[in-house]
């Protein structure tokens, strides 16, 4: 993460508190058993009880007449500033029906000329000031983005080239038809997945299709930014070396003759549930590992269950400590990594847990993490545990001071999910309430095994067989056809 | 935002945080502050206070990397790394990386060919933590035959999903292989299954022993701590681990090349052949090294760059192309490479970098390329303070390669200084035909099963 460094914001305190956050620091008697596969605890290592407690800096916040809200959080510390703009509305989730890919088709042919600079122009004037600018819109999210960041000296310029880019593309036909031979649209690991987690909903696409790609035509590219990119729910928000004042002024000035649309963005809908579980084994000969992702629908943004399952997804797979590292790195030795995470947008995400195994264990290892999937669901998480990945999560609030584009971000998050005012300063106070029966209760509900899809990359003639153990296997060659096994 | 003042930041000393006022146009760069200390030990601390932020960054570099293996020996360093959070009399397996999540920090360790790292971040209150677990691992690691052996597993893992299943895995130990004579730079940092497998724990403890000694580290510590406090704790923690022997110097000195070398290569899991050429170029922080990385910005950074213009947008014979010289301690290579696209022959992509490498050499330099590399030149720097781990990171690896941790305020701007005749010299002097070495890689379809044994891990 390349965020900006925190400065003088003005009202940051930095507190040692004391309950309730510190009575989980304390150590287990020597001799306990460990609560953790893998892992021995001897308690020496002298840790500080307290949690450290941090106020998060503020935006400070402005509306534009034409729709635009504005996000500043200064850091006057290095001269850089970063800018997204989130257009709401353009993002690939609004894909045609007849056109998939085309909103990120869109936002990527938009740097490839403007009526007053060709492709080469807008590539070189970013470049020699060191700049960048970019736009992007892929996969299903319903906003585009176009991210901007600079050295401060050059933002003003760099904004001038941005705002060209965003307000007036050309889409220019020999522009197209070179993006197109660039294209190469390959099968991958996730994309089987995503159609098996999400069937015909937009989220199922990872990648648009040659067909797609091949019919898309200037004029489809101009309608579509004309119709999407609008500033009546945009969100500017900015990091860095500048103040509101400056801000708001530079903003108003590029961006301002922008017009109001006057136009509602569809509601996004949730997928259609799916059916009992399978396998998917996906034949790539020669393999000496095994990709594997185990998952299932789960929960939107908005579900009142967030921090739960947020919680339960550290426990199962949240990066080093959490259990599926412990038992299938630590304690097997079986593969380099191994986790799990959870995808909450505002229609019905996904949990999944993810490795590269060693192949000839693959069918050990889906038995593994169906166990520590089913672990969470039938046996009380151990107390001390339970109170460590808490305490990972709140302590670990103090490391984003020094990155304050990660806490905008989450402001960001405020604002598009309409999240109470004190959301983010409740954080640690809400995570730290999370009872190991609510945690428990949200795997039961969520974790369903007769829900639970096993999608595997690998050689399907040495671990097809042991898959079948597991539930009815289809197999898929690497271009996503279907074969006979 | 030509009038706004700046605070100047990252002027700390004597734990006050000094406040300037200075006007921007011409703005004074922004300079990390430091002290640099030597414990009776040989132990070197760098330390380097900041408060803008409630948390603070530790990392040591070890003097060594995969350029002190010798032949049968392939992989150690790495290995190395990994038994580095196995635990220690004092502290169990895997309690090291539980202890630096549970309290919020992060933290990990890495291994390249010029030397080994390990570093935490963490909330400023847990600064006896990082300092307890990282002078009880360099006093006295616990190296036993069941750790070992489950490690020489988890790499082989490693190794196989970085090499061995990747597209093109197998490309970069081939380039290495070939362009270098000397054994230092010519093996791969990962290192070879067999010697893995053939690691015995006395081999190990007596890697241990010789390398991660206080006299062959660099401590360095950036942000929220108070100098004189931490020196103290400093002395505490780590002076009383005895100094060692020092490591044989590394022979590092590779022969001139004098004709080209080639090589072709199948990959059963590529699907488009590939293209490698290196050229043997001095080690980084030399005049010549800062030119070459400046022909290396004007070559294939971005979309502006000649590769990317010419070959990528033009002639459409790759969908990417980059040339550049990583960072080396020793005799370095200048990379440049692209996957080529389907249609389109490897030949014909080879021919076009030659174009633009002889353009280069011969043919004008614009006065907005030359600008281009400086304003990076700034970018990177001033991402490099971002964050306090990025400072320790470097302060410390600094002061092992170059011993200079200084180096960090004055690295970038030597490229501000190279010219369009500086660019001229270096590409006619390095990037010549019997300098350089090709790699293809080509694609090939799904063999037969592979040997048994070729592909298992150490269990």
């Amino acid at each position: 993460m390349n965020a900006k460094r925190m400065l003088t914001v003005a009202g940051l305190l930095v507190l040692l508190c004391a309950m309730p956050l510190a009575q989980v620091a304390m150590q287990s008697p020597a001799g306990q058993a460990p609560p953790t596969k893998g892992v021995v605890l001897k308690g020496k290592a002298p840790v500080s009880n307290d949690v450290l407690k941090v106020k998060l800096p503020r935006p400070q916040e402005a509306d534009l007449p034409n729709g635009i809200h504005l996000m500043i959080l200064e850091d006057h510390r290095l001269p850089q500033i970063a800018m997204q703009m989130l257009i709401p509305g353009a993002g690939g989730y609004y894909d045609p029906a007849d056109a998939s890919g085309l909103a990120g088709f869109t936002a990527s042919m938009m740097l490839e000329g403007t009526a007053t600079r060709t492709s080469q122009q807008i590539a070189q004037e970013q470049e020699t000031m060191a700049s960048s600018v970019g736009v992007s819109a892929g996969g299903a999210g319903e906003s585009a983005t176009l991210v901007v960041s600079s050295l401060a000296d050059n933002f003003d310029k760099t904004l001038d080239l941005a705002a060209d880019i965003l307000l007036n593309p050309s889409f220019p036909e020999a522009e197209l038809a070179r993006y197109k031979t660039r294209q190469m649209p390959q099968f991958l690991a996730m994309e089987r997945y995503s159609r098996v987690i999400y069937g015909d909903h937009p989220n199922s696409r990872v990648m648009p299709t040659a067909e797609s790609i091949d019919k898309t035509t200037h004029d489809a590219l101009a309608a579509f930014h004309r119709a999407h990119y609008v500033p009546d729910q945009a969100i500017v928000a900015i990091v860095g070396d500048i103040t509101l004042a400056d801000a708001r002024k530079i903003i108003e000035i590029r961006f301002g003759a922008w017009k109001k649309a006057d136009v509602t963005v569809p509601p996004v809908q949730d997928p259609a549930p799916i059916g009992p579980g399978k396998v998917y084994l996906v034949d790539r000969a020669n393999s000496v590992q095994t990709s594997l992702i185990v998952g299932t629908p789960a929960i939107n943004r908005t579900s009142p269950d967030y921090d739960v399952v947020s919680l339960l997804n550290a426990i199962i797979g949240g990066g080093p400590t959490g259990r599926l590292f412990l038992n299938l790195r630590e304690e097997k030795g079986w593969t380099y990594g191994a986790y799990s995470s959870v995808s909450a947008p505002r229609f019905r995400g996904d949990w999944s847990a993810q490795t590269e195994i060693k192949g000839d264990v693959t069918e050990q290892a889906v038995g593994e993490i169906l166990n520590e999937v089913n672990r969470t669901r039938t046996e009380p998480i151990p107390d001390k545990e339970f109170l460590d990945k808490k305490r990972s999560l709140v302590a670990n609030f103090a490391l984003s001071l020094e990155t304050p584009a990660a806490i905008l971000n989450n402001y960001i998050t405020s604002r598009r999910y309409n999240l109470p005012a004190s959301y983010w300063d409740m954080y640690p106070e809400r995570m730290m309430s999370v009872t190991k029966e609510q945690v428990q209760a949200a795997a039961v509900k969520y974790l369903d095994p007769a829900r639970l899809r096993i999608v595997a990359v690998g050689d399907a003639r040495k671990i097809g067989d042991g898959l079948k153990k597991f539930g009815m296997v289809e197999v898929y060659d690497t271009d996503g056809k279907l074969k006979t096994f | 935002m030509r009038t706004r003042l700046i605070r100047a930041l990252l002027l700390l000393g004597g734990g006050l945080s000094v406040v300037l006022g200075v006007s921007l146009g011409a703005a004074a760069p922004p300079r990390v502050q430091f002290t640099d200390t030597h414990l009776k030990n040989g132990l070197r601390v760098i330390i380097a206070e900041d408060h803008s932020a409630p948390v603070f960054s530790i990392a040591i570099t070890y003097n060594v990397g995969s350029r002190n293996e010798r032949l049968g020996r392939t992989g150690f360093a790495h290995l190395f790394e990994h038994m580095m959070f196995k635990g220690s009399p004092n502290v169990g397996s895997g309690e090291h990386f539980l202890l630096i999540y549970t309290n919020g920090g992060d933290m990990n360790g890495s291994t390249s060919k010029d030397r080994t790292n390990y570093y935490e971040r963490l909330p400023m209150n847990q600064l006896d933590l990082a300092l307890f677990l990282e002078s009880d691992r360099m006093r006295a690691l616990d190296i036993n035959k069941a750790n070992l052996d489950n490690q020489i597993g988890t790499v082989s893992e490693e190794r196989k999903q970085g090499v061995d299943n990747q597209p093109y895995g197998k490309t970069s130990e081939t380039i290495d292989n070939l362009a270098y004579t000397n054994f230092a730079y010519r093996h791969s940092v990962i290192g070879s299954l067999d010697d893995l497998r053939a690691a015995n724990v006395d081999d190990v403890a007596a890697f241990f022993k010789m390398y991660y000694a206080p006299n062959n580290a660099v401590l360095a510590i950036a942000g929220d701590v108070k100098n004189e406090e931490l020196l103290a704790k400093v002395r505490q923690y780590f002076e009383s681990i005895p100094r060692q022997p020092a490591p044989p110097e590394v022979e590092m000195t590779e022969p001139p090349q004098t004709e080209e070398r080639r090589q072709t290569i199948d990959d059963p899991l590529a699907r488009l052949a590939r293209l490698d050429i290196v050229y043997h170029v001095p080690q980084s922080l030399t005049p010549d090294a800062d030119a070459l990385s400046v022909a290396g910005t004007i070559l294939s950074s971005g979309r502006s760059s000649r590769l990317y213009e010419n070959i990528v947008r033009q002639k459409q014979l790759s969908s990417s192309v980059f040339a550049s010289a990583g960072e080396s301690r020793g005799p370095g290579l200048f990379r440049i490479g692209g996957l080529v696209m389907p249609n389109k022959s490897v030949a014909d992509l080879e021919q076009a970098v030659y174009e633009e490498v002889e353009r280069l050499k011969t043919g004008p330099i614009e006065a907005w390329e030359i600008e281009k590399a400086r304003n990076a030149a700034r970018r990177g720097f001033l991402s490099s303070l971002t964050s306090s781990l990025s400072r320790a990171v470097m302060l410390s690896q600094l002061a092992v390669f170059y011993n200079d941790p200084g180096l960090i305020n004055t690295r970038y701007e030597r490229l501000s200084s190279i010219t369009a005749a500086d660019v001229q010299r270096v590409a006619q002097q390095y990037l010549t035909p019997q300098n350089r070495t090709v790699v293809v890689t080509n694609p090939k379809p799904a063999a037969p099963a592979p040997q048994p044994g070729s592909q298992t891990g150490g269990l």
